[in-house]
């Protein structure tokens, strides 16, 4: 039938039209000081997504629709980080060439390599050396000792730990029985999970200890047979936010913040009340791309991308990209129940957790309706790793979506 | 000057976004339709009637049949099968209340229905044989 | 059965799915109540520099008096514009002043969008900005004559308390003074001495200062007495009377013996006015008194609090009686108390006070100028034009004798209110001249200790004679 062909061309297209549409106001706004090396990278970049929608569609057997999603979902953020600052428009242009290119790395390897189930150790001691390397090696920025510095690049560790951490959970459940055999084989996974979550600590990252046990737990949730290490994990959970609260002055800080940010808005609510007068003044249709004054929320390239967008482009924009999240979540999830290997269910179920939890956390945090952390958007903020990472992630999901048959059933 | 196409743009890039939305859920739904977790038991299906190990491409035994199936090479079929006497979209199959119809797409070596070449659409009934290529189905239909 | 284990798992992550879809529409819903309820108040604040950044590009208007003597004006200063106050203290309520850290007071608040030719509607600006973006704002012209308010506020150096001087036919305020005052100029460096000082320097007096009107409330009082055809019945004051238990007597307990309406207001006796009070009644005293304004929002340039005539439903007798002879809950502004001495003067008239005269665009025309308008009619002419007679007799031979002028019939009414402090405040209203009034004044002095008739009313007469030769 060739109406599929057909109906997969109006969003390929619609996105063509917008990327060219917001990139030709972009040059206007920049026209006196445009090169010639943004034009070409740019418009390369454009073809690069056509044609990587167009190919893909033709060599996958399975979901078509996460790719194209989380391509829009890059064209808004790229284009409101260049709108911001063009040279960080231009690096974030090369991070997601990257970033596709790296995907479709991801989509052959993770096809062909076979076993992934069974390296159980090797995830957890290759996650723990990880965070050994930021501890010793880390920078803090903003407070968070989250980066470290290879030869002029700054990588987050923390982003690659999240991936092996679902692998780690998915092999643990795959070979569960095998665990259940061995001398407290059942709390093995809740061991190392706290172990990573205790390295988190030590870092300061408390944002990623949220996105970690939030996805553990989700995990936990669906596949544990033991049903009362659940209800540990919830009640430890729920005992240490309170207790962070009271031990750490900084959690403290962060909840009067959200609390009442007007009280505070000369100092540390400043960037909250900020992103809000910034929400507040794009309405639903925003003020338009460069009419608006973005570069009042100190940080907001990266936490805060989310309300530059809502003020130029509107609240409609911003609901747009809640549900674009929302779509890409629900897709992973479907894939998740339609695959039959259980390993790659898990994977692909966690996977979409993270996303989906990672996502909600910030823009809540932007709108205040819950404590600021200091989490990016996949995707949509400025950063390498987390673009680069969140596209890996998004190849391995993309080969889980296939129908994968091993011959060993 | 750019102040008002900003002013204009705005709009048309909302617009423009939430077309993309929709596209996409109307796709998905489309796809729902002939998608199916595998946990689902379905009431029609195809069964394989060849040996599976004389084949030198992979086949399944069973095949769900849902509102509407393709059968070809391509990837884009519900069923994929990587036989080179299999064109890429060979033949559908579409429930219409309650009866299940095959339509060959004039594929390159025809569909046979029990033997005959499917030259229209015609009506399955349960017990019937399909052979497109080198594979030869069963036509299974509890209802 | 395997399945069931499939199913358990299915159902388990459809959970999942649902709370993580949950999460998301209640952002959405989020985000649209918030743009809906609150991003209007949200905008509006002053670390918000959007709301600043038009004025940085716009000149702003400046503020003149009725002469064109330029009272602020803005300047470039590099990037941006700077606001300079020529007279500092003297006009820091009626202008008042804008800074981004403090927010805006006074006219430069309340014609916000006049000083910088923007409209209210965001829409509309956008457009402009569009097609014709403006840089200049419109120059506001006061009613204020600079040198009567420099003269005003010299008299009322060092004390607490407010003058505002009008025409009582126009409404046009020449002078509006509030003591103590502060430089606007200066906010910055002295914001925290100006905020944290017990005397209130931020506040207008004149506008918001409520007090008790004292003895120059009786003039209502007299208005209601005449209107229940009171005027010609004697009565004998022996220095004090006594209402449910209540004692009430004159300044010193002096009998003024055998009076009527009009000798009670020109020695401003007190039981003739609680007694007569009391027979009038409360209806009729409240009805008399609305009429003059009072429990009603009065319109103006600037924001003015509500005067109050008590109007609970019980109301006993010592109430009324303290209520007229302007005591009790009875509560007023010195506006107020100006406007009431114009709409005596004024046939029973009440006039819209009038501070802001035109609105003149940086080309020249007059784009928005203030008309002449009734309030409200708080008595007939025949009442008023008595009550007028009453009060030339209080300044002629009363208690206003100080605010006597030679040559010029001038009307009055002190008052000495008590109050929650031990010190009284002294009073004066008036105008002047009597039979064809071109000034109208009310004088407060806060908690000064000492009575109208000593107090305000020299500085009345001062007033309202610079006035008279002064202004045309």
């Amino acid at each position: 039938m060739l109406g599929n062909n057909v109906n997969y061309r109006i969003p390929r297209n619609l996105l063509f039209i917008f990327e060219l549409m917001t990139l030709a106001l972009m040059f206007l706004y920049y026209k006196d000081t445009l090169n010639r090396i943004t034009v070409i990278y740019s418009l390369t970049l454009i073809l690069l997504v056509y044609i990587s929608n167009f190919l893909l569609l033709r060599i996958t057997s399975g979901d078509n629709y996460i790719f194209l999603i989380v391509t829009m979902l890059v064209s808004i953020g790229v284009i409101m980080i260049y709108r911001i600052n063009p040279e960080l428009g231009m690096k974030q242009i090369l991070w997601i060439g990257f970033g596709i290119i790296l995907f479709f790395v991801t989509y052959i390897l993770f096809k062909r390599i076979r076993g992934w189930e069974n390296w159980f150790l090797v995830y957890a001691i290759g996650s723990v050396i990880l965070f050994i390397l930021t501890l010793l090696l880390g920078r803090s920025i903003k407070g968070a000792v989250n980066w470290i510095n290879i030869g002029g690049f700054s990588i987050q560790p923390s982003e690659i730990i999240k991936i092996l951490s679902v692998f780690l959970i998915a092999s643990y459940y795959t070979n569960y029985d095998k665990f259940n055999k061995m001398k407290f084989g059942n709390y093995y996974l809740m061991g190392i999970m706290y172990i990573f979550v205790m390295f988190l600590f030590l870092q300061k990252d408390l944002g990623s200890v949220l996105i970690f046990l939030s996805v553990f737990i989700a995990l936990q949730y669906v596949y544990e047979e033991d049903r009362k290490l659940v209800l540990i994990n919830l009640s430890i959970l729920m005992v240490s936010a309170i207790a962070g609260y009271f031990i750490f002055s900084h959690v403290q800080s962060r909840v009067h913040t959200w609390l009442n940010p007007w009280k505070y808005i000369d100092s540390k609510g400043y960037q909250i009340t900020q992103s809000l007068f910034a929400i507040a003044e794009g309405g639903f249709f925003g003020t338009g791309l460069g009419l608006g004054y973005p570069e009042f929320i100190p940080e907001v390239h990266t936490d805060f991308i989310f309300s530059a967008i809502c003020e130029e482009m509107g609240i409609f924009t911003g609901i747009g990209i809640i549900m674009l999240f929302l779509i890409l979540v629900y897709r992973g999830f479907k894939i998740a129940i339609n695959q039959k290997y259980r390993f790659y269910k898990i994977v692909a179920l966690g996977i979409s957790i993270l996303f989906g939890i990672q996502s909600f956390i910030i823009f809540g945090g932007v709108l205040n309706m819950i404590p600021l952390t200091g989490i990016t958007i996949p995707f949509v903020s400025y950063g390498g790793s987390s673009m680069l990472t969140s596209f890996i992630a998004l190849g391995i999901l993309q080969v889980v979506s296939e129908e994968l048959d091993f011959d060993e059933e | 000057m750019f102040n008002i196409i900003s002013l204009i743009f705005k709009y048309i890039f909302i617009f423009i976004i939430y077309v993309f939305i929709l596209s996409i859920i109307r796709l998905i739904y489309l796809d729902i339709k002939g998608i199916y977790p595998i946990a689902v038991n379905n009431s029609a299906y195809l069964k394989l009637i060849n040996r599976k190990d004389t084949l030198p491409f992979k086949v399944k035994e069973y095949y769900s049949l849902s509102d509407e199936v393709t059968l070809g090479r391509a990837n884009n079929n519900q069923i994929v099968i990587k036989d080179p006497y299999i064109s890429k979209k060979h033949f559908r199959i579409v429930k219409d209340e309650g009866k299940y119809y095959l339509e060959d797409f004039n594929s390159a070596n025809g569909t046979y229905l029990n033997g005959d070449k499917v030259m229209d659409v015609v009506c399955l009934k349960n017990g019937d044989r399909i052979s497109v290529g080198q594979v030869e189905f069963l036509f299974v239909n509890k209802e | 059965m395997k399945s069931n284990n499939i199913n358990k798992e299915v159902r388990r992550i459809i959970v999942v799915l649902v709370l993580v879809c949950v999460l998301f529409v209640s952002l959405v819903v989020y985000l649209t109540y918030f743009q809906i309820f609150k991003a209007e108040t949200v905008k509006m604040n002053s670390y918000n520099k959007r709301l600043w950044i038009n004025e940085e590009k716009i000149l702003r208007g400046s503020i003149i008096d009725r002469n064109g003597k330029i009272l602020a004006y803005s300047e470039k200063d590099g990037e941006t514009y700077r606001r300079i106050y020529n007279y500092g203290n003297l006009y820091s309520h009626i202008i008042g002043y804008s800074y981004r850290e403090y927010g805006k007071s006074g006219l430069e608040l309340k014609y916000n969008n006049e000083l910088l030719n923007i409209s209210k509607s965001a829409a509309l600006n956008e457009l402009r900005n569009i097609v014709a973006p403006n840089t200049e704002g419109n120059t506001l012209k006061l009613t204020i004559d600079h040198h009567l308010q420099e003269y005003s506020r010299n008299l009322l150096k060092g004390k607490k308390g407010s003058i505002v001087a009008m025409n009582p036919i126009t409404g046009e305020i020449y002078a509006m003074v509030s003591m103590p005052d502060f430089n606007p100029s200066t906010l910055r460096e002295n914001w925290s001495n100006i905020v944290e000082d017990e005397n209130s320097p931020l506040l207008n007096r004149a506008t918001s200062g409520l007090y008790q009107p004292g003895s120059t409330f009786k003039v209502i009082t007299a208005i209601a007495a005449i209107e229940a055809g009171k005027v010609g019945e004697k009565y004998n004051c022996t220095g004090s009377t006594t209402i449910d238990g209540y004692v009430l007597s004159d300044y010193n307990k002096t009998p003024h013996g055998n009076i009527d309406l009009t000798g009670a207001l020109v020695y401003s006796c007190n039981p003739y006015f609680a007694e007569k009070g009391v027979e009038i009644g409360k209806d009729k005293l409240e009805d008399v008194a609305e009429r003059f304004y009072l429990n009603k929002a009065i319109p103006f340039d600037l924001t003015v609090t509500k005067s109050s005539f008590p109007n609970k439903s019980n109301m006993g007798k010592t109430d009324i009686a303290a209520a007229s002879i302007g005591q009790g809950e009875v509560l007023v502004t010195p506006l107020h108390m100006a406007m009431i001495a114009s709409g005596i003067a004024n046939k029973g008239q009440i006039v819209k006070p009038i501070l802001v005269k035109e609105i003149i665009s940086p080309e020249g025309r007059i784009v928005g100028f203030s008309e002449i308008e009734i309030l409200s009619e708080g008595t007939d002419a025949f009442t008023a034009n008595e009550v007028k007679n009453m009060m030339v007799e209080v300044v002629q031979r009363g208690t206003g004798k100080n605010a006597r002028i030679n040559g010029v019939k001038v009307a009055g009414k002190t008052g000495t209110a008590q109050n929650p402090s031990n010190k009284d405040h002294a009073w004066f209203i008036g105008f002047a001249p009597a039979d064809d009034p071109k000034i109208a004044i009310a004088v407060i002095l806060e908690e000064e200790g000492a009575s109208g008739g000593t107090a305000a009313a020299p500085i009345a007469r001062k007033i309202i004679l610079e006035a008279l030769n002064t202004i045309n």
